[in-house]
């Protein structure tokens, strides 16, 4: 596999879990409503 | 549109901004593409031991003032520095492998020390689902919020104190050991890291909120409407 693969599949799951943790949230509040 | 969304909508294009800087920065001779992990693995651990320290300072507060948005703001804190450990892990692991050749060694303090604090944190994370009484949950965490931050500076000072595989810090008070335009990346990164976090922060903060008025109306409504006891069904 080459380097840059490596790097940009790092950072693409590093910011994969922010975005995914942020899209979590949005689900929990939208399923406690109000 | 709310604050939250204000503030993850600026979280993105600060996260869109730290990417091209990253991208964009100078590489080391010997390390190659790989430099740029560096770039995510920093600003996530420091991001880590802001989220722990907060996570402190909510619980002691908590302490103090026995007000729950001092345990909301430690338990959305706590749960941010663990994302972002693990973010500092997966990435270092990465790089180490790649530039140490291996990506996990025991023997190094500053690796067995940081996976302590990240297991501890999950601790914290579990012990407050363990615990359904809002009251002893927020004291129970609140006492090892304040206990586990000392894991922190240990983090953080563990490659002074114990040389072995990983290096010491690059950016210290007394002078920046790498190039002016990776420093300057790096230091774009930390700033958009910090931007995810109050923004995640205030979300998770939110999230909490409503999910307590949730309960509060599933209790009221539990008041109201009493299922029949089978003792009182006398046409069955």
């Amino acid at each position: 596999m080459s380097d840059e693969l490596i790097v940009v599949g790092t950072f693409l799951i590093s910011y994969g879990v922010i975005v995914g943790y942020a899209a979590y949230l949005h689900l929990r509040r939208r399923r406690a409503g109000n | 549109m709310t604050r939250v969304r204000v503030l993850l909508a600026i979280a993105a294009v600060a996260m869109g901004v730290g990417l091209w800087f990253a991208l964009t920065a100078p590489t080391d001779t010997l390390q190659g593409e790989f430099t740029r992990i560096i770039n995510i693995h920093a600003p996530s651990m420091w991001l880590a031991f802001l989220a722990f320290g907060m996570t402190a300072l909510g619980s002691a507060i908590w302490l103090i003032r026995k007000q729950s948005r001092w345990d909301r703001l430690a338990e959305a804190s706590a749960e941010l520095g663990v994302m972002f450990t693990a973010i500092g892990l997966f990435s270092g692991m990465v790089w180490g492998q790649a530039v140490w050749g291996r990506a996990w060694d025991w023997g190094d303090p500053r690796l067995s020390t940081t996976a302590v604090m990240f297991f501890v944190y999950i601790g914290y994370l579990a012990l407050r689902a363990a615990t359904p009484d809002p009251t002893v949950r927020a004291r129970r965490s609140a006492i090892l919020g304040v206990i586990a931050v000392v894991q922190v500076p240990l983090v953080y000072f563990s490659v002074n104190m114990f040389r072995t595989l990983h290096q010491t810090q690059s950016i210290r008070p007394d002078g920046i050991t790498m190039p002016r335009e990776m420093a300057i990346a790096i230091f774009v990164n930390v700033i958009a890291f910090t931007i995810v976090y109050i923004a995640l922060l205030f979300a998770r903060i939110d999230v909490a909120k409503a999910e307590e008025r949730a309960a509060a109306d599933i209790a009221l409504a539990g008041d109201a409407v009493k299922p029949p006891r089978l003792s009182e069904v006398k046409d069955v």
